[in-house]
């Protein structure tokens, strides 16, 4: 589990969304994979896709590229090929603003941020927990790595489970 | 020689083509025919129109043209004349001999003539001189001095006067101190039975007579009298009016408030040219606020600038149950980095003075506020509206993701979403 790359990935993705790019891609790896998934079931982003170092091509009604895709058929990942995977995410944008606002490490590589329940239950109300402050603003997410896999501070409490703190959402 | 030339008969040597001009035994470069001389050019004279000059009517004149109109004329001008007009026509017709015309008849040739054809029945705004009331010393308002300011005028006399005053310059101050209040030109050279004015009091160009009513009087609080009537609007208010759409009663109704007042200076190379700038914030205290800057030599209109602008940049401010605001929200102005905070119900505004102020203005109750960094006056306010315009609305982020939004104290509360009660008129009314 690299926080660095993590740290790469949010970066970029703030990057990418002032730019306004519709699709960009990151490094391919577990964690990432589940952090998008996650933001994904959240609506953040639109699409997240496993394609080579070219973009995958793209739906023909949805406009952006679809993990089933019928028509063109994605790659399957294969020992030879598993090094040139990226994970290829839809950027979202409602009115010319992204819905993907600003993304900001909580963990950081030299220190990790563990949380328990009761300290994510203040702070889905919006208190401050230790190092971790609550989440007061509409629509502020908290993505939490626990062992259950990754999730919403919100889905975490509803699981009971604590864990690392990833990134916030803004 | 060219193949293009036309052949020729042999017998038609004395032909016109033959003999005419001398023909250019050089090197044809193009491909079209050689031009003939004897060919006839190929654009035509410009025909000369069809009607005839002013000229040429003028010399072919005769008294037979002057003939009265003939019934079959007359049914075409009633077409296209209305039965007054016509009967001008014909008082016209009878009144000037046709032989008068024809003998005085003259085209004009001084240089002062018309070059364009005009019946100068009416005023045409790009060539004819404007009509303009006439000018005049008269001051209608003039009001004679009374002993206290006739004593006032004496006493700055010999405050102003010289270490040993002369009895020439205390004539001659007699002389020329005025007496009345009110335009200098109406005591100096005032309307008189020798040279009457040419309108009287209230009368215009167009509205002449006896039936000029007198122009009322109001009395100010002071208890003089006045043709300034206190109800009614300025012109800097109807102005507002007509920019904004809002009534004179809302525009009363609202809080205003002058937040900053500073003194400011112009460093030019005749010296420092001081005004002041004043910082206005205006508010319905239902969700509508604006800021406004104006700025004056004179303190008084500056405020007057800063509030009509204030009322006039008035915008809806997002507000959660009509009390505070949606989620925390930052706002940075220069070095002017504040955030504002939602609270719970009844908190209050526990934030300094201006930031209060401009709440207080929107409507919004409770809130907290950190100003970091500076704290100059007016980057704070302008810092603290751009924070409170850049909150997100909830429905918005639901609709961007794509998920249902449920606001949960609206659930607590059986779905009833909580308004509090509007202000009172008497809140509302506060002025500075």
């Amino acid at each position: 589990m690299s926080l660095v790359n993590l740290s790469h990935v949010c970066s970029h993705l703030n990057n990418a969304s002032k730019a306004r790019l519709a699709l960009t891609s990151i490094n391919n790896t577990k964690l990432h994979l589940k952090l998008c998934l996650a933001l994904q079931n959240d609506g953040l982003i639109s699409s997240v896709v496993r394609g080579s170092r070219a973009p995958p091509p793209l739906h023909p009604i949805l406009g952006t590229p679809s993990a089933v895709d019928e028509s063109e058929g994605v790659e399957p990942v294969t020992q030879s090929n598993v090094a040139s995977r990226r994970l290829w995410l839809g950027l979202k944008y409602w009115q010319s603003e992204p819905v993907l606002g600003k993304l900001t490490m909580v963990s950081k590589p030299t220190k990790r941020v563990n949380i328990d329940l009761a300290g994510l239950r203040r702070v889905i109300r919006g208190e401050r927990s230790n190092s971790v402050e609550g989440l007061r603003s509409p629509g502020e997410a908290l993505y939490i790595s626990t062992d259950k896999g990754i999730m919403e501070a919100r889905e975490c409490v509803e699981k009971k489970v604590g864990g690392l703190v990833l990134c916030r959402v803004r | 020689m060219s193949l293009a030339r036309p052949a020729r008969c042999l017998f038609c040597t004395f032909s016109r083509a033959t003999s005419a001009g001398p023909r250019v035994p050089s090197r044809q470069f193009h491909l079209s025919s050689i031009q003939l001389s004897d060919r006839k050019p190929k654009v035509p004279e410009i025909n000369a129109p069809e009607g005839k000059t002013l000229e040429e009517v003028y010399r072919d004149l005769k008294l037979d043209d002057f003939k009265p109109y003939t019934e079959e004329e007359k049914a075409a001008l009633k077409e296209e004349y209305t039965p007054e007009q016509i009967a001008a026509i014909e008082a016209g017709e009878a009144a000037i001999d046709p032989k008068d015309l024809h003998e005085q008849f003259r085209l004009r040739r001084d240089p002062m003539r018309l070059r364009y054809l005009d019946d100068l029945s009416s005023i045409e705004p790009g060539v004819d001189k404007h009509v303009r009331a006439p000018k005049t010393n008269s001051d209608y308002n003039a009001t004679f001095k009374s002993d206290d300011d006739l004593m006032e005028d004496i006493v700055e006399y010999f405050v102003n006067a010289p270490e040993e005053p002369e009895p020439a310059d205390l004539v001659r101050f007699l002389e020329t101190n005025r007496v009345t209040h009110g335009k200098e030109e109406n005591e100096l050279n005032g309307h008189s039975a020798i040279a009457p004015n040419l309108l009287n009091e209230g009368e215009t160009l167009e509205h002449m007579g006896s039936d000029i009513k007198e122009r009322p009087r109001y009395r100010t609080p002071a208890g003089e009298l006045t043709y300034l009537n206190p109800n009614e609007p300025t012109e800097q208010e109807k102005k507002l009016f007509q920019v904004t759409g809002y009534s004179r009663d809302y525009i009363k109704s609202l809080y205003v408030k002058d937040l900053v007042v500073r003194r400011v200076s112009n460093q030019t190379r005749l010296g420092k040219i001081p005004s002041m700038s004043v910082l206005a914030v205006a508010g319905n205290q239902r969700g509508l606020m604006g800021i406004g800057i104006g700025k004056s030599d004179e303190i008084i209109d500056a405020c007057q600038q800063a509030r009509a602008r204030a009322i006039k940049n008035m915008r809806p401010v997002p507000r959660y149950e009509a009390r505070t605001i949606f989620g925390d929200v930052k706002g940075k102005v220069g070095a002017v980095e504040l955030e504002l905070m939602h609270r719970p119900p009844g908190f209050g505004l526990r934030c300094q003075h201006l930031i209060f102020e401009m709440c207080r203005a929107a409507g919004i109750q409770d809130l907290a506020a950190r100003v970091n960094r500076s704290r100059n006056p007016m980057n704070t306010v302008k810092a603290a509206y751009e924070a409170l315009m850049s909150q997100r609305d909830p429905e918005e982020i639901a609709r961007a993701r794509g998920k249902k939004m449920v606001d949960v104290r609206g659930v607590y509360y059986a779905g009833v979403k909580i308004v509090p009660p509007l202000p009172k008129p008497g809140v509302a009314q506060g002025k500075p």
